[in-house]
């Protein structure tokens, strides 16, 4: 059987913090065991799902002697390690501290951390069947936010891989129903539907979570009382502009970008008619939610207008209404409820809700060709959604959104943060460090193209854009060209061709003025620009895929140095699809700050027994980029300060001149550990064979996989999904390994196109979706 | 008497108090009855009102800068204290450090206090929300001290945040949380910040469009409980906080509309501040509105707060200071030592508390002042440098809360770091809550370095 792949998580928070986490035992000899996880599992997996839990053992006599034979020897009455004392545990108690023994007994054992390897492995049956019991007694989240905490992006891996990919997956059970607010960029997008793209003036009243990684999962926003005022503030800024106008003799006339049928009613003198009414309240519908409204809603609007009407400003009131459809739920947050629930209680989305998700899935408004599609019921079978899809990937027309694509990869690889890495703006050449430090880093006038290059992380990051583009373009075997592509983009300029008004359009080597600095290409290891883009790096300086982009490795840097345990998180994580446990709380990871020795070397200090536990996960993945020194310069050998040399550099009165440097050898290697997966387990000598392995694995095409689900479900996945993730990653291999073939498996699966619906649709407003 | 009972539980949404699953017998729910709670407990005549406010700088504010002149303070090497007891230098005849210089006509209500660790919150450069919830950096685990003095203080306003972004945008989320995962959102735009205080007597507002506002709020609350109900019960938290926050919204209408006297009076007169660029005068006009909100009765608990956390220290290229991370690293403004420097961007903060205090302190109220009652807490995010350590937080604490705390002109000098008496933040912000009305046994989390260290229970030197 495949050896257990080890997602570990220790988390000691609050004991309030999660109780419906699916029990995730990796080790499954039996059966029996097996069903019992997948049933118990289901039964969590969806909050809004009726499915009875399996009935538990009863968890104080299941638990005591499996902790007296498992635990006590070590956290009991003689010793307590980790200052845990297991055996006064009383699991009927309802205190918070015994609340919080017990999560964390379930978490450890969940995630296969206790009992310690050495030690006497429980039945794994047995083991299951306490996690799970457990998982019952703990209390349930009681807020949006405890839920969350668990819906996190970066715990989607939690999930064992071998349960996803290891046997045919079944049924997929589709997750609840759900709202998923927008975020900024489709928020703007809505409002550049709604009033023709005039954004000045109004205020983004959404951020996403500041963590690393994928950041717009439906679980994590909702609304605070701030951001709904500035909603509210927006939306009265839009509809004027909606509904600017002057009078002219008496009639009020629109000026740019306004709606014609709501300037009509701006007419002090004129009462609209309900009619009327009715028309421009249909049309704010269609605009910002893309269906008509109900009568019932209609009337809603009808009785608002005519409650304030009745205090004299009849334009005003108009105005109101209008600003009231802009902050309708259903226009802040996307509706995925489903239409009517089959024999199974599985319901499809409707039209229009379908025409939102897959145009959201892709770009940040929705898009015509879905919206028409809706309107013509072509979006209600599986093939009809390829085909709308296949259209709209295959043909890519600026008119149309489709930057979440791009948008999948800044966020899956955050190259993107390079920028918010603080770095001294210049920064000298290897041989020329001496020199740099004697002059404290200036440059001697006249001479400035000898001694040094300029950090411009914005113009690194396009670069790295550029290349994922184009390698999405291209559109084959894309993950391995993201991580082995020998092609990159250097510092490329691009302009609007003033005569054929064709954007993006490189500019010419003669324009190039780089005031006889060598400019930013030096750091790719050009000592001319190349007009010729994209370009292999010199032979002399290799690079391979988006890895070794100067982009991402400071994007994965630290003011001053590199950061080989970052570095190694992030393959670990997003690459061979592993958990590593958070920096525990009170320790302080610091390097010993030595700059005179290697960064490998002064890493050392994460080999103590108690370090290397979370380390040996990261370190051995992130080192072999030392071949990059912290800005992304290709080195030989690894500059440091000479300690010696710098003490004996001093002036007649003792005083320090400058810090002397020196170079010591190069150490790239690094090591492929803890997988399980024979191909992909062993020893690096250098990046370059590190990321080919990667590229070659069909663990990390798997994983890869998983994160595209998490970026367009905006969820993490489950066992249910087991199937979806199959059918997307068969899609992506028999395809040649097209990108485009993948988001199209995800977006026409069960687990993005259904919902499971706990309420018959009548209680459903009218879904007529409207031809915009 | 106790106001809103929703100060228990500030995780849960206002629905879930309204289902009663905090209240005690005997209490009627109705929304109206908490507002008229809480109207009461603010504007009742009888009732003194406590306020605080806490100003938080970026970059860091530096041990020395805080230690009266007649005194030297030992490092313990690592940036701790040295003392063994608390140690306590009276201020009267002392002259207050340059970087608090501005603060001198305030020197008798001062307390400087120095040696307090808060390690938990470590991090490379900014604690972010670690520094005022005293847990670790980068995450958002608990409420902060902030946002937990504004449930035992309420007013209208509940709490109001202000503040100089540290780039260029109208709000971050940087500094202050609600409860766990839960930011709040601090307003870095003086004319954002004016409307939502003082919007209802901006140009010439009509009643007819107040009133216009209040059926659309009382609209949206009905309309998002209507979309409410197809919804599975674990979706429906999200809608909630939508109702709730137009039922508030509609709530404070009515409150605000009751004081547009006193609102009009205090509107503070921004002129070019409202739209300003220049970093300096949006920190003063942000001053100027948290001091009119203050006075004006719209709310008890200000935090002001400069830069957004993590790298993002914003920067004063008026004063000479284009790039505060520089300043971080030995840099300086022209003409200037980095010491002198940092000087000048904390003395822009001192001046700034020094002409709040001025302001509450000509404002009659009970049997002095509004600064009577006022307590201002300064900091920095960044602990005592750039690149903090964090063994020791120095801290100022400007007015006594109405005689609650011992702030009489003090300097304090705690244990050092990992000695039996050292005390960490979380003491700090615990006496605060004590002060205020609602004691905790404990804020925030443990330094577990901290061994035979009582951590999180209020400092007793504090309280009077």
């Amino acid at each position: 059987m495949p050896a257990p792949s080890p997602n570990r998580s220790r988390r000691r928070e609050e004991a309030d913090r999660s109780a419906c986490h699916p029990p995730l035992v990796r080790l499954l000899t039996s059966a029996a065991a097996a069903f019992w996880l997948i049933y118990a599992t289901l039964a969590f997996s969806t909050f809004a799902s009726a499915a009875p839990a399996a009935s538990p053992i009863a968890l104080d006599q299941a638990l005591r002697p499996f902790l007296a034979d498992h635990c006590v020897r070590c956290h009991g009455p003689e010793k307590q390690k980790g200052e845990v004392r297991l055996d006064t545990l009383d699991p009927s108690s309802d205190s918070a501290q015994n609340r919080e023994l017990l999560t964390l007994v379930r978490d450890q054992m969940r995630d296969g951390l206790m009992p310690p390897k050495k030690e006497k492995q429980p039945d794994s049956a047995l083991a299951l069947r306490i996690v799970s019991a457990l998982t019952q007694a703990l209390p349930k989240p009681q807020t949006a936010e405890q839920f969350a905490s668990d819906q996190l992006p970066n715990k989607g891996n939690l999930v064992p891989h071998d349960l996803l990919f290891g046997q045919p997956g079944g049924y997929v059970t589709p997750p609840a129903a759900r709202l998923w607010r927008l975020n900024s960029d489709s928020y703007l997008g809505l409002v550049s539907t709604v009033s023709r793209a005039r954004t000045e003036g109004l205020v983004k009243p959404f951020t996403l979570i500041p963590e690393r990684g994928l950041k717009d999962y439906a679980a994590l926003y909702s609304m605070d009382e701030p951001t709904t005022e500035i909603l509210l503030r927006n939306a009265a800024a839009i509809v004027e502009r909606q509904t600017a106008h002057e009078l002219k003799d008496g009639k009020p006339s629109g000026k740019q970008d306004t709606v014609r049928e709501f300037v009509a009613l701006m007419n002090p003198a004129t009462l609209p008619t309900p009619a009327q009414i009715a028309a421009v309240v249909k049309q704010q519908f269609t605009l910002a939610i893309g269906r008509v409204p109900g009568p019932d809603e209609l009337a809603r609007y009808q009785s608002l207008y005519e409650k304030i009407a009745r205090e004299g400003d009849s334009p005003a009131a108009v105005k109101t209404v209008l600003q009231a459809v802009l902050l309708r739920a259903d226009a802040i947050f996307r509706s995925e409820l489903g239409g009517q629930p089959d024999e199974r209680g599985r319901a499809l989305l409707t039209p229009a809700e379908l025409a939102a998700a897959l145009s959201l899935a892709l770009g940040n408004k929705r898009l015509e060709p879905f919206t028409t599609a809706a309107a013509r019921g072509e979006l209600a079978t599986k093939e009809q959604i390829a085909a709308r899809l296949q259209t709209v990937l295959a043909h890519p027309d600026q008119r149309l959104d489709t930057s979440r694509l791009l948008g999948f990869f800044q966020q899956y690889f955050e190259y993107h943060r390079a920028p918010d890495i603080f770095k001294e703006a210049r920064f000298p050449f290897a041989e020329q460090a001496n020199e740099w430090a004697l002059r404290r880093g200036s440059w001697p006038k006249g001479d400035e193209s000898k001694h040094g290059s300029i950090h411009h992380p914005a113009n690194l990051v396009a670069d790295t854009d550029r290349l994922v583009q184009r390698i999405l373009d291209e559109d084959k075997d894309v993950l391995r060209q993201l991580l082995t592509t020998d092609f990159t983009f250097v510092n490329l300029r691009l302009k609007e061709d003033k005569k054929t008004r064709q954007k993006n359009v490189p500019v010419p080597a003669s324009e190039v003025n780089d005031r006889g600095i060598i400019g930013p290409h030096y750091v790719y290891g050009f000592s001319q620009w190349p007009a010729e883009q994209p370009v292999k790096a010199p032979a002399d300086q290799p690079r391979l895929g988006i890895l070794m982009q100067p982009a991402w490795l400071t994007a994965h840097s630290t003011n001053f140095e590199n950061d080989p345990v970052r570095r190694g998180r992030w393959i670990r994580e997003r690459l061979l699809g592993q958990t590593v446990p958070d920096l525990p709380i009170g320790v302080v990871a610091q390097v010993p700050d030595e700059p005179h020795r290697s960064f490998r070397d002064r890493l050392g200090v994460t080999r103590e027994a108690k370090c290397w536990k979370c380390h040996q996960w990261m370190d051995d993945l992130g080192l072999p980029f030392e071949q990059f020194n912290h800005y992304g310069v290709y080195q030989k050998a690894e500059l440091v300060v000479d300690a010696d040399a710098t003490a004996r550099n001093v002036d007649k009165k003792g005083q320090p001149i400058s810090k002397v440097f020196t170079t010591l050898p190069l150490d790239t290697t690094g090591e492929i550990a803890h997988t399980g997966d024979p191909k992909l387990d062993g020893p690096v000598k250098d990046p370059y064979e590190l990321v080919r392995r990667l590229a070659a694995s069909e663990r990390v095409r798997q994983v890869f996989v998983r994160h595209a689900f998490r970026y367009f479900m905006g969820r993490n996945e489950s066992l249910a999904d087991a199937r979806t993730l199959q059918e997307a990653d068969r899609a992506y291999v028999t395809s040649g390994g097209s990108f485009k073939a993948l988001v199209i498996s995800l977006l026409t699966s069960d687990s993005f196109l259904y919902r499971t619906s706990p309420i018959p649709s009548t209680a459903q407003t009218s879904s007529t979706p409207i031809k915009k | 008497m106790n106001a809103s009972p929703l100060q228990f539980h500030p995780h849960l949404t206002r629905r879930d108090a309204l289902k009663g699953l905090t209240l005690g017998a005997g209490a009627t729910l109705l929304s109206p009855f908490l507002a008229g709670l809480a109207a009461h407990a603010a504007g009742s005549p009888g009732a003194i009102r406590r306020r605080i406010v806490i100003v938080m700088q970026s970059n860091g504010l530096r041990p020395s800068f805080i230690t009266p002149s007649g005194h030297k303070w030992k490092d313990d090497g690592k940036g701790g204290t040295s003392t063994r007891e608390v140690l306590e230098v009276a201020l009267h005849d002392q002259q207050l450090p340059a970087a608090l210089e501005p603060l001198t006509p305030f020197k008798d209500r001062l307390a400087l206090i120095q040696g307090l660790s808060g390690r938990i919150a470590l991090s490379d450069h900014s604690a972010n929300h670690g520094a005022l919830g005293c847990y670790s950096a980068n995450k958002v685990l608990g409420q902060t001290i902030d946002s937990a003095l504004a449930d035992a203080l309420p007013a209208v306003f509940p709490h109001v945040l202000l503040g100089l972004d540290g780039g260029s945008e109208v709000m971050n989320y940087a500094h202050s949380a609600l409860g766990p995962n839960k930011p709040l959102p601090t307003i870095t735009s003086p004319d954002l910040a004016f409307r939502s205080l003082f919007g209802s007597v901006d140009g010439g507002s009509s009643k007819a469009q107040f009133n216009r506002q209040t059926h659309l709020l009382d609209f949206m609350a009905d309309d998002v409980k209507r979309a409410r109900t197809a919804l599975a019960p674990a979706e429906r938290p999200k809608l909630d906080r939508y109702v709730e926050a137009f039922e508030s919204l509609h709530q404070r209408q009515e409150q605000i509309a009751a004081m547009q006297e006193v609102i009009r009076k205090n509107a503070p007169q921004l002129g070019e501040k409202r739209d300003t660029t220049i970093a300096s005068l949006i920190l003063e006009a942000q001053f100027e509105i948290g001091t009119a909100a203050l006075i004006a009765g719209l709310t008890n608990v200000v935090t002001l707060t400069s830069g957004s956390g993590g790298q993002r220290f914003g920067k004063y290229p008026e004063l000479g200071a284009q790039d505060l991370h520089g300043l971080g690293h030995g840099g300086s403004i022209a003409g200037k030592t980095n010491e002198e420097s940092f000087i000048v961007i904390h003395q822009l903060h001192t001046r700034l508390i020094a002409g709040m205090a001025r302001k509450l302190a000509a404002i009659p109220e009970g049997n002095g002042t509004m600064l009577d009652h006022t307590t201002i807490l300064f900091l920095s995010d960044s602990g005592d440098a750039h690149h903090p350590q964090l063994r020791n937080w120095p801290m100022v604490l400007l007015g006594n809360l109405g005689g609650r705390l011992k702030t009489a002109g003090r300097y304090l000098e705690f244990p050092g770091y990992g000695h039996r008496n050292h005390r960490t933040i979380g003491s700090l912000y615990a006496a605060l809550l004590h002060a205020a009305g609602k004691p905790r046994a404990k804020f925030g989390l443990d330094d577990i370095a901290l061994k035979d260290v009582k951590q999180g229970a209020p400092l007793a030197e504090l309280l009077a």
